[in-house]
């Protein structure tokens, strides 16, 4: 049945050789090209002596010693004793050790230099990266978090964006699926958008990527695909994630909801070092979810038939239908658990071999990444496979070049999960009734019966194939004009080509031989090329300048191909050649969208103590019409390290206290690439005649959605750097909301895109590093925690239709409310019996039915006695209080433990997938609730009687808080035991560094929610947390091991 | 100058360079649609307009025909619940989806881009008329059908193109209008070509198309002298004539394209309509024929075997759009055309307006109209108005028959009950229609939602 068109990543032993010797070559050839240049010793004379720790005089194996200018060193050996010959006295020798600070010492006349090295100050002196450079975190005067490496390392991930789960205070990360390499929602600092625009704007290595998703085939699912999964996470050295508009607006107009830079892994200067990591685990679901079996569903059925007959007051009952009650037809005699039919143990392997290392002419690193991983649910699978070359040259004293270059296969081959439509697989196991047979009874499937999809053909036979080829390449250059003043450029590349092969066949369709297939051929090109000069100077040591200005250009293209057929000849050709008819030919298009920018930036330091920035930029987009094109976005910040003023001399356990506070505006053009310029679509044919006719009504006057953001922030640094410190007050306002607005049809138009409104974000940001114990014995402990509230500000007037917008299904949008207010009727009971209905309620209007004695109650909002949407009401809140995460991290000699808690606080869920699920009329299968359903008069429950045909409307369609759940959690997300083999084992093996893991991820959820898991938005965007029925998380344990040559 | 100044100067006016094509990043227009300004700049342009309307049309049409044609009168039944039982207990309101009259005012604004841009593609020669022509008479089309399921009704004749219009428009009489269609089509009767000589005679507008729709028109203001003028115009041209054998009777709904059809909404493979759903998909269809109408017809009428099988006492399907003996088990969308107006219903409305006038001369014209139809059908001839008043009361009465059965189905049935003041006494007894308010349909919940200015229609309220 399916297309052969399975990649095999991992071929048997021979060709895995081949593979790691193709990538580990170059490595190698590289690494003794660059460790060339020996240098020339004249007077040769040894030199020894001893290395200690300055504060508890024990000894330090393992500190690098390098001759100052040359590549050549030594190491000091588990006594902290070293020699090595130097050729002059003249020779200055340099010690390094990873968390001590780094001492320059000249030989001189001595033959034996003992040293005392002392811990590094603190993380302060590090750098990370910022928008168009490199910062002190000394020296940031913004709020910017980061993650580093050792982060993601300790906790393997499959994509980059599930490791900033939890990880970042005001950083909020919804899965929207489970499935492998499906889509995940990242917020920072709220929702601030009407539009889809909330994602924030990605940039690795200074090429900002495509975030969207680029799928166009879909299906029946409503979420796409996660490009970021295009990135191999063992490839990240660190993550920054700019929160306040100082530290975004440089990137102007698609910084208003946040930014998040990626820097991969470069080389460094030192010896070429190898290392390959595997692992392996196992996926299982999480929790499996109650339905009826085959005798209380029976019964069900039967009730629905009889409560009918008892709406319509029948004389004679009626017949149920014969599926429900012939226990003995062989279609129908089944009592089958499907959720057990369907999850299965899936595995997963990775395997990552890189190679690094380089002199002060070249640095290089080099990786590669294989990844094969199944889905929980049967012939669901990820395949992916990446290279990256970075490569890092000093051309002359005035000159660096560099490459950044990625490339990533990916094949994954789908299933319909999400989704409450008939294709859709999560609802179509739950909702399948027990009763029904595996096979007919000669054995052959039943694939399509009663309108139901079989869900096993649905996973097999059905093809949802998505190949993903994506290169992300950067090339800067880089001039020193003179001392201070640098110029770089780059040119950028994102290039992500899509295939999506999609199949029906036969056997899932109710009609013979009726079978339908798509493709879609996708091309996404983004070029960016970036130019600026930088200058820092410092003036009598206290006075630290630095200026940047530069201008960018960007470039998106998107080129869409693809066919649609019907009735193919057989289910075994599913290439569009073989279909009968092609339901849809008008599948190619092509978008384009360009951005011209120029930005600068100027910093001021007096002393390391009074700090301040100021950045502008100026954007101009093809997508606003002439008189609107740019927008300016200006941002000022300062920062006062008041630790240092001489009237806390006295705090002796304030080690470093900074105080800070920015202002600054950011944009969003998330509209669609010709909306202001109004559009003629073609392809409104009338039979084969190509008509045209106009889709979007221009809008000349459309502008830039701006936030204008405040944020004061405060770091300390405590107790001998014991304690790291963080909190941040923040106010974002957005105004002229980008928002396509309802319009009466009678124009001839849905919607027109205008600037409206104003949405207000604000919140409490805090995070704490502790180490609780320093020795042997190490206990480190990070938490975080993030306070969002959102708030609509304003609507204008003439876009509200009763008061508020209706978006979507399940919310609205209304002034005092957040984004994400879940608006319907209220469940408030049900009536016991025919006389509790004391009112007389009646149902939609005032000729409707009475609601009777096992009805439910709806909330008669405005007391007229009729049930109509009128009394439809604010039933839930999808944004959640708090978000955060804990993670403690133990280690003892060569034992290291990570626990990592994360958790989400007062989000509502609005669980479609369980209206799906007590959705009697449809011959559904129900939860076990419904094992409480309400008889007979007199009957006090919760559970409404089910009625065949549901002619009250109490079940299908009625959006109610019956659904809306506390989605809180508290997740024990992952758990991570290693060992780091000592040394004595390493040296024999002579290697550099051993590790081993076993690594456990979801262990624990902790929740009232009672679908499948509480980490869910079914929808990107805006219309957040609606469980739809997504691919569940799965529970996974991984056994790893990292070797270093 | 040092050395590194000049390379610098050079890397960087090199970089530079790229400023000059800042234009070209920002100016983009689409490059797969047209922008709003660069539309309607060609004739063919003008010609993709217009087809954009019929593509609009395909869609009101492909299901609403028969909701709002048949769904209230007394043709058919549904054994469904939804829109069909809603509308056949006359249990109408403002959510029921015939309500939405979104898709006629679709095909109106792609009309009104077309008349108001088509004179500029071709200058002052004043070509492109019969565009025109095409454009004004589907627009009078969709105002027809939204006059007679909403009564009053915004009229807009202006394109929508700048946000500066005011879009929360009201309602405007009846009438007015009425008088609108009438002017839009006359224009297109005037202007129109006579025909285009290939299959497109039957699936677009000609001047015959006009015609044929202005009779309607006319009969629905009773305004008969001018029925008979254009009806005329109808049955003399050369391009339609009845279909002489029951056969070729089935093939103006199966194969479509008829010479007795005047004007159809095309459909094909891939242009589907709801006809398989609405009258013969296996036990789920729609509708069925009515006691009513099963009990109606004359003994040895030809044309309803080829309506359902009448060998059951309760028909599965109605056959007469996808074929006798069609099979229900097979859903394929439908690709029928769907027939709007035919020589046989512009014959007997003619018929109509002919009695309506009175006088001999015009009673023995209007039997001579109607026996032709029933000739061909088989069922007996009237030879003289009293026959015809003995079987059915009156004249009209006979005519309106006529058209019951001879326009089964076909969406008039609902319409010439509330032209000719039926509708309340034909329904009454079938679902308890008693007010004239009622006769119209309620106004949409998401129009009254969206438009503070639109107003309820009365009954409803």
């Amino acid at each position: 049945m399916r297309q052969n068109h399975s990649i095999h990543l991992f071929p048997p032993g021979k060709q895995i050789l081949t593979i790691i010797l193709f990538c580990l070559l170059p490595g190698l050839f590289a690494g003794k090209a660059f460790a060339g240049r020996p240098d020339a010793i004249t007077q040769q004379a040894p030199v020894s002596g001893k290395i200690i720790d300055g504060e508890t005089g024990r000894p330090l194996p393992d500190v690098n010693i390098l001759v100052k200018g040359t590549t050549a060193g030594v190491k000091s050996n588990a006594e902290g004793i070293f020699s090595l010959t130097v050729s002059s006295p003249d020779v200055v020798l340099v010690f390094s050790y990873i968390g001590y600070q780094q001492q320059e010492i000249k030989v001189g006349p001595r033959r034996e230099l003992n040293i005392r090295m002392t811990r590094a100050v603190s993380e302060l002196d590090e750098v990370v990266a910022v928008g168009y450079g490199q910062q002190k975190k000394r020296d940031i005067t913004g709020a910017i978090s980061s993650i580093n490496a050792k982060t993601i390392e300790n906790t393997p991930v499959k994509d980059l964006m599930s490791a900033m789960q939890g990880r970042v205070a005001g950083v909020q990360v919804v899965s929207n699926s489970g499935a492998p390499g499906d889509g995940i929602s990242i917020t920072v600092r709220g929702q601030s958008s009407l539009n889809s625009g909330n994602d924030p704007l990605y940039v690795i290595d200074g090429v900002p990527v495509e975030s969207g998703s680029v799928s166009q085939l879909n299906g029946f699912e409503s979420h796409g695909l996660n490009p970021l999964a295009d990135i191999n996470p063992g490839d990240i050295e660190s993550i920054e994630v700019l929160k306040d508009a100082a530290s975004t607006s440089i990137y102007g107009s698609r910084a208003a909801n946040g930014v998040i830079l990626i820097t991969t892994r470069h080389g460094k200067v030192g010896k070429g070092k190898v290392n390959v990591k595997f692992y392996t685990g196992i996926s299982k679901i999480g929790r499996q979810l109650d339905v009826l079996n085959a005798s209380e569903w029976r019964d069900i059925i039967i009730d629905s038939y009889k409560n009918l007959d008892d709406y319509n007051g029948a004389t004679s009952p009626s017949e149920p239908h014969w599926t429900a009650i012939d226990s003995l037809n062989p279609m129908n005699n089944g009592d089958v658990d499907w959720q057990s039919l369907m999850y299965r143990t899936a595995k997963q392997n990775q395997l990552d071999v890189s190679v690094s290392g380089g002199n002060n002419a070249a640095r290089y690193a080099l990786s590669t990444s294989l990844l094969d991983q199944d889905g929980i649910f049967l012939a669901s699978n990820y395949k992916r496979i990446t290279t990256r070359i970075n490569t890092d040259f000093d051309v002359t004293q005035r000159m660096k070049a560099g490459i950044n270059l990625s490339f990533t296969h990916g094949a994954n081959n789908r299933i319909n999960a999400a989704g409450t439509g008939n294709h859709s697989l999560v609802q179509s196991i739950l909702v399948r009734p027990p009763i029904y047979s595996l096979t007919y009874p000669d054995g052959s499937p039943i694939n399509y019966f009663n309108g139901k999809r079989n869900p096993i053909g649905l996973a097999e036979d059905v093809t949802h194939l998505n190949i993903t080829n994506r290169i992300i390449g950067n090339q800067f250059l880089e001039y020193k004009i003179m001392e201070g003043l640098k110029f770089r450029t780059n040119i950028s590349l994102d290039y992500l080509s899509m295939k999506e092969d999609e199949f029906y066949p036969s056997t899932v369709d109710y009609r013979p031989g009726y079978n339908t297939g798509s493709v879609r051929a996708i091309g996404n090109l983004t070029w960016a090329n970036e130019n600026y000069l930088t200058y820092n100077k410092t003036i009598n040591k206290v006075h630290e300048l630095s200026a940047l200005a530069g201008f960018s250009q960007q470039e998106w293209k998107r080129e869409t191909t693809g066919l649609d057929g019907i009735y193919f000849a057989s289910d075994n050709i599913q290439t569009l050649n073989g279909a009968g008819t092609i339901s849809n030919q008008a599948v190619n298009t092509t978008v384009e969208h360009g951005l011209v920018s120029y930005f600068g930036r100027m910093t001021y330091g007096f002393d390391g103590k009074y700090l301040f920035q100021a950045n502008f930029r100026a954007d101009g987009s093809s997508r606003f019409g002439d008189e609107n094109r740019f927008g300016y976005f200006p941002s000022a910040s300062a920062a006062w390290r008041f630790s240092d003023e001489s009237f806390m001399k006295g705090f002796d356990f304030l080690n470093d206290g900074k105080l800070r506070f920015s202002y600054g505006q950011t944009g969003n053009e998330a509209i669609g690439n010709y909306t202001a310029q109004g559009e003629f679509a073609i392809g409104t044919n009338y039979l084969t005649n190509s008509g045209a006719s106009p889709v979007v009504m221009p809008n000349k006057k459309l502008t830039w959605e701006t936030s204008t953001q405040y944020d004061l922030g405060i770091d300390l640094v405590l107790f001998n750097n014991r304690i790291n410190f963080t909190a941040d007050a923040y106010v974002k306002n957005t105004s002229d909301l980008l928002f396509a607005v309802p319009i009466p049809e009678t124009s001839g138009f849905n919607y027109i895109t205008r600037n409206i409104g104003d949405i207000r974000n604000k919140g409490f940001e805090f995070s704490l590093n502790t180490k609780n114990f320093i020795r042997e014995f190490k206990w480190n402990t990070n938490f975080n925690i993030g306070l969002n509230r959102n708030k609509i500000v304003s609507l204008p007037e003439e876009v509200l239709t009763n008061g508020f917008i209706q978006n979507g299904t399940y919310h609205i949008l209304q002034v005092g409310q957040p984004i994400g207010a879940f608006y319907g009727y209220k469940f408030l009971g049900v009536y016991s019996r025919d006389e509790d209905n004391k009112n007389q309620v009646k149902n939609g209007s005032s000729n409707g039915k009475l609601f009777r004695g096992g009805d439910p109650i709806w909330h008669d909002l405005n007391g007229d006695n009729i049930i109509d949407p009128r009394d439809k009401q604010i039933i839930g809140n999808a944004q959640p209080k708090f978000t955060g995460g804990l993670t403690n991290n133990f280690t003892y000699k060569s034992f290291s433990l990570g626990v990592f808690f994360q958790f989400s606080y007062g989000n509502d869920i609005y669980s479609n997938l369980n209206m799906m699920r007590n959705w009697v009329f449809a011959y559904n299968n129900v939860s076990r609730d419904a094992l409480n359903r309400w008889r007979k008069q007199g009957d006090v429950t919760n559970y409404p009687r089910p009625i065949r045909n549901d002619p009250m409307g109490n079940e299908y369609n009625r959006v109610s808080d019956r659904w809306v759940e506390d989605g809180s959690y508290l997740r024990l997300k992952n758990v991570n035991i290693a060992y780091n083999f000592p040394r004595a084992i390493i040296n024999r093996l002579n290697i550099n560094a051993l590790r081993l893991y076993a690594s456990g991820e979801n262990l624990l959820t902790w929740t009232n929610y009672t679908g499948y898991d509480p980490d869910v938005s079914s929808y990107s965007g805006l219309r957040i947390g609606v469980d739809d029925g997504s691919y569940p998380q799965s529970r996974t344990f991984i056994l790893g091991l990292n070797v270093e040559f | 100058m040092k050395l590194q100044y000049i390379k610098a100067i050079g890397l960087i006016g090199m970089s530079f360079m790229m400023f000059s094509c800042t234009k070209k990043v920002l100016e983009k227009s689409p490059v797969s649609s047209f922008s709003a300004q660069d539309f309607y700049k060609t004739p063919s342009d003008a010609q993709a307009g217009v087809y954009g309307i019929y593509d609009a049309a395909q869609s009101v049409f492909r299901m609403n025909f028969a909701y709002w044609g048949e769904g209230r009168a007394d043709n058919v039944k549904t054994a469904q619940s939804g829109e069909g039982l809603v509308l056949m207990q006359n249990n109408l309101n403002e959510t029921a989806s015939s309500a939405n009259w979104a898709a006629l005012y679709s095909m109106i604004s792609r009309a009104n881009f077309a008349v108001k841009y088509i004179p500029g593609v071709y200058g002052n020669e004043g070509g492109g008329a019969q565009l025109i022509g095409q454009a004004r008479a589907l627009r009078a089309l969709a105002y027809f059908y939204l006059v007679r399921i909403w009564g009053d009704v915004p009229l807009i004749t202006e394109p929508y193109t700048s946000t500066e219009q005011d879009i929360f428009v009201t309602k405007t009489k009846k009438e007015l209008v009425l008088d609108q269609i009438e002017e839009d089509l006359k224009f297109a009767a005037a202007n129109c070509v006579a025909k285009f000589n290939n299959s497109n005679d039957r699936i677009m507008f000609t001047s015959g198309g006009a015609n044929a729709l202005l009779t309607h028109v006319y009969m629905w203001r009773k305004k008969y002298s001018e029925a008979l003028a254009t009806s005329e115009l109808v049955l003399n041209n050369s391009l339609y004539g009845l279909v002489s054998s029951m056969d070729d009777w089935s093939k103006i709904f199966t194969t479509s394209y008829s010479k007795e059809s005047i004007f159809e909404v095309g459909y094909n493979d891939t242009e589907t309509n709801s006809l398989r759903v609405l009258y013969a998909i296996g036990s789920y269809a729609i509708y069925t024929p009515s006691e009513k109408f099963k009990s109606s017809y004359e003994a040895g009428d030809k044309r309803i075997s080829y309506l359902y099988d009448t060998t059951l006492v309760e028909p599965k399907a109605i056959w007469k759009f996808l074929g006798k003996g069609v099979s229900d088990e097979v859903s394929t969308p439908s690709k029928q055309n769907i027939v709007l107006l035919r020589l046989a219903d512009i014959m007997l409305l003619r018929a109509e307006a002919l009695n309506a006038i009175g006088g001999a001369d015009n009673i023995s014209k209007a039997l001579e109209l109607l026996n032709k139809i029933r000739k061909r059908a088989g069922v007996p001839e009237f030879a003289s108005d009293t026959e015809a008043i003995e079987k059915y009361g009156d004249l009209e009465s006979a005519i309106l028959h006529e058209r019951s059965v001879e326009l089964a189905f076909e969406g008039h049935r609902w319409f010439d009950l509330v032209r000719t003041g039926k509708a309340i006494s034909t329904m009454g007894p079938i679902n308890g229609l008693s007010d004239e308010r009622n006769l119209v349909w309620p106004i949409f919940i998401d129009v009254l939602n969206k438009n503070p200015n639109m107003v309820q229609n009365e009954y409803y309220r």
